[in-house]
């Protein structure tokens, strides 16, 4: 759950990063995000930030869980924040297996 | 309010650097230990700790007045007792007892990972108050620059992944600067805030001078209460078996481990055993205690309410420390503390290099060279006394105060090479040297320890094999680091133009 908790944190700033335009572009995607899309970039980001914080409280507990959900925020953006300014355009990439090793792990070890 | 973010941050960054990153590796400050302790064996359950140092107790000291046992727990390997003929603190004798045999461990001298503990609010070379002032007053000027740099920060959300060292300079040192700081931002404020009030009663005794009318030892005694052992009585007694007591215990606290057990009058009639809570298992540090009769095993009070005031200062002193954390959570909080360590490191690079062109000066050059010794030189320095605690003789006279040496030495060095050297020359040196000797560890712990990866990874010994990896995994990093500080500015300009022209 912990490892769940810190991909689900990637993948939140991933698609909040991908509806901004400047991070939209360096990932490869169109130069101007369509507001359309640009909400809905911003509620899935907000909604799967939010269940990064259920994988770590399912993982730590109430009030330890909610410490672990800042520190796996922490960590999946500056992840993301590396990968953006060494190799942009593998940031959408890379989120599947993360989130497949993600699952596998919460399946596996709870 | 830029002004006053530059100068908090420059002021106090060079001390903020150096408890940053020693507070950081306190986060592993019992594995630390364990790893300079190679002679030390796995922990026991705490039920064999507890018999086992009773057993020796009854040895040593069968007529004491009071005993003192710390129970080992997941990440703490040894036993540690004391006992005293007298009363009241003071005039103990302390021994650390191997959790196998049970006798005192023939350990090296040492200061294991005490000596980073220390040093981040004590800075260990001045009179101890004066250190703790002084880290005080610098978290307080950090406190400011982490609210004014907040404030000043005009593209926080619009900026929230920007980092582009590609681009070089001022903008990339900026950006990184930023980044560490936006993303770990409620980790800086918590740990500085904490940091503070772990100090409160230092820096701020009014209210209790006020409410006890002056008399500290009475609000002291009342918040960590020593239990004073009654008058032994003429009747002697066997003291009941311990262990029953402490499963007690944890089911009081409703699975709640102990942490250290306090023996007074033992073998008398008005022998009392007193179990108090760890915090291992809980965030705030509170004291919580289960008071038991000596010869019946009998629970006579317990100790769990604590008021408002204790309560709130509890969780931020446990927030700080992170006793608590389990080993994912744990890694979460050192990888926070590295980026408070970044960010402090950025702030004070990009000072020098936002000056460097416009108002080169006797200033600046200051700075720099303090920069190469405080954020080059004291990884040299930490690891030095990692590798100084394998390297010197076991039987060396004062040898932890040789460790000691070898560490403040290697950072004396580390100042040497940046005030003797050009600026580009001494981070390259001492980043190579930080490589080299994290790259080493390993290779000098297999030489001179049956400790090593070898076996450790074998046993699953995660404490001791955490540390060689850690270190080792550092190596890289430092000689990234190295790689690029020695880069010289007409190669790095060419670069970035062959970059412009790329894109």
């Amino acid at each position: 759950m912990a490892v769940l908790a810190l991909v689900l944190a990637y993948a939140g700033f991933l698609a909040l990063a991908l509806a901004m335009d400047r991070h939209a572009a360096e990932m490869g995607q169109a130069r101007r995000v369509p507001p359309g899309r640009r909400q809905v970039l911003r509620i899935a980001g907000s909604i799967v930030l939010a269940l990064s914080l259920w994988a770590s409280i399912a993982a730590w507990g109430a009030p330890f869980g909610i410490l672990g959900w800042l520190g796996a925020l922490t960590a999946g953006a500056i992840v993301l924040v590396l990968v953006l300014a060494v190799r942009p355009h593998l940031a959408l990439p890379l989120a599947i297996p993360l989130l497949v090793c993600g699952g596998l792990a919460a399946a596996l070890f709870g | 309010m830029a002004w006053l973010h530059t100068w908090c941050g420059l002021l106090a960054g060079w001390i903020l650097f150096s408890v940053f990153l020693t507070g950081t590796a306190s986060y592993y400050r019992q594995e630390i230990s364990a790893w300079m302790r190679p002679e030390l064996h796995r922990g026991v359950a705490q039920a064999e700790a507890a018999e086992r140092a009773v057993s020796y107790l009854q040895q040593v000291g069968p007529a004491a007045r009071t005993w003192l046992i710390e129970l080992p727990d997941a990440r703490n390997r040894a036993i540690r007792v004391g006992w005293s003929n007298r009363d009241g603190p003071g005039g103990f004798s302390l021994a650390t007892l191997d959790a196998e045999a049970g006798t005192p461990a023939a350990v090296r001298k040492t200061s294991g990972g005490d000596l980073f503990y220390y040093f981040h609010f004590d800075l260990l070379v001045l009179p101890f108050r004066l250190g703790r002032w002084l880290v005080s007053l610098c978290a307080m000027a950090m406190l400011v620059a982490i609210i004014s740099g907040v404030i000043t920060h005009r593209r926080i959300f619009v900026d929230f992944f920007t980092f582009r060292p590609r681009k070089g300079g001022q903008r990339a040192w900026l950006d990184g600067h930023n980044a560490v700081a936006v993303l770990a931002l409620p980790y800086h404020l918590m740990i500085t805030y904490t940091g503070l009030v772990t100090f409160a009663l230092m820096l701020l005794p009014w209210g209790v001078d006020l409410a006890y009318r002056g008399d500290r030892s009475a609000f002291q005694s009342e918040l960590f209460g020593f239990v004073q052992p009654g008058p032994a009585t003429g009747e002697t007694a066997t003291l009941a078996p311990i262990v029953p007591m402490l499963e007690q215990a944890t089911r009081h606290w409703g699975g709640g481990l102990p942490g250290r057990i306090t023996v007074t009058n033992p073998n008398n009639a008005s022998a009392r055993v007193m179990v108090a809570r760890g915090e291992t298992d809980r965030v705030a540090i509170t004291r919580q205690t289960v008071l038991f009769e000596g010869d019946s095993g009998h629970l006579l009070s317990a100790r769990d309410k604590e008021g408002p005031a204790e309560q709130t200062w509890g969780v931020m002193y446990g927030l700080h420390l992170a006793r608590f954390a389990s080993p994912a959570l744990r890694v979460l909080f050192f990888l926070s503390g590295l980026a408070g360590t970044t960010m402090v490191a950025t702030g004070l690079v990009l000072w020098v290099v936002k000056r460097r062109v416009r108002a080169p000066g006797w200033g600046v050059r200051i700075a720099g060279v303090l920069n190469v010794a405080t954020i080059a030189g004291l990884p040299c320095a930490m690891l030095a006394l990692l590798w100084a605690n394998r390297l010197l003789p076991v039987d060396l006279p004062q040898r932890d105060v040789w460790e000691f040496r070898s560490y403040f030495g290697v950072w004396s060095f580390g100042l040497l090479c940046a005030v003797l050297c050009p600026s580009r020359l001494a981070w390259r040196f001492l980043f190579g040297l930080a490589a080299l000797l994290s790259a080493g560890l390993p290779v000098l712990n297999a030489l001179t320890t049956n400790v090593h990866l070898g076996v450790t990874l074998r046993q699953g010994d995660w404490a001791l094999a955490g540390v060689d990896l850690t270190v080792a995994a550092l190596a890289p990093a430092f000689a990234l680091l190295a790689w690029r500080a020695g880069r010289s500015p007409a190669a790095q300009r060419l670069r970035r133009l062959s970059v412009a022209d790329a894109a």
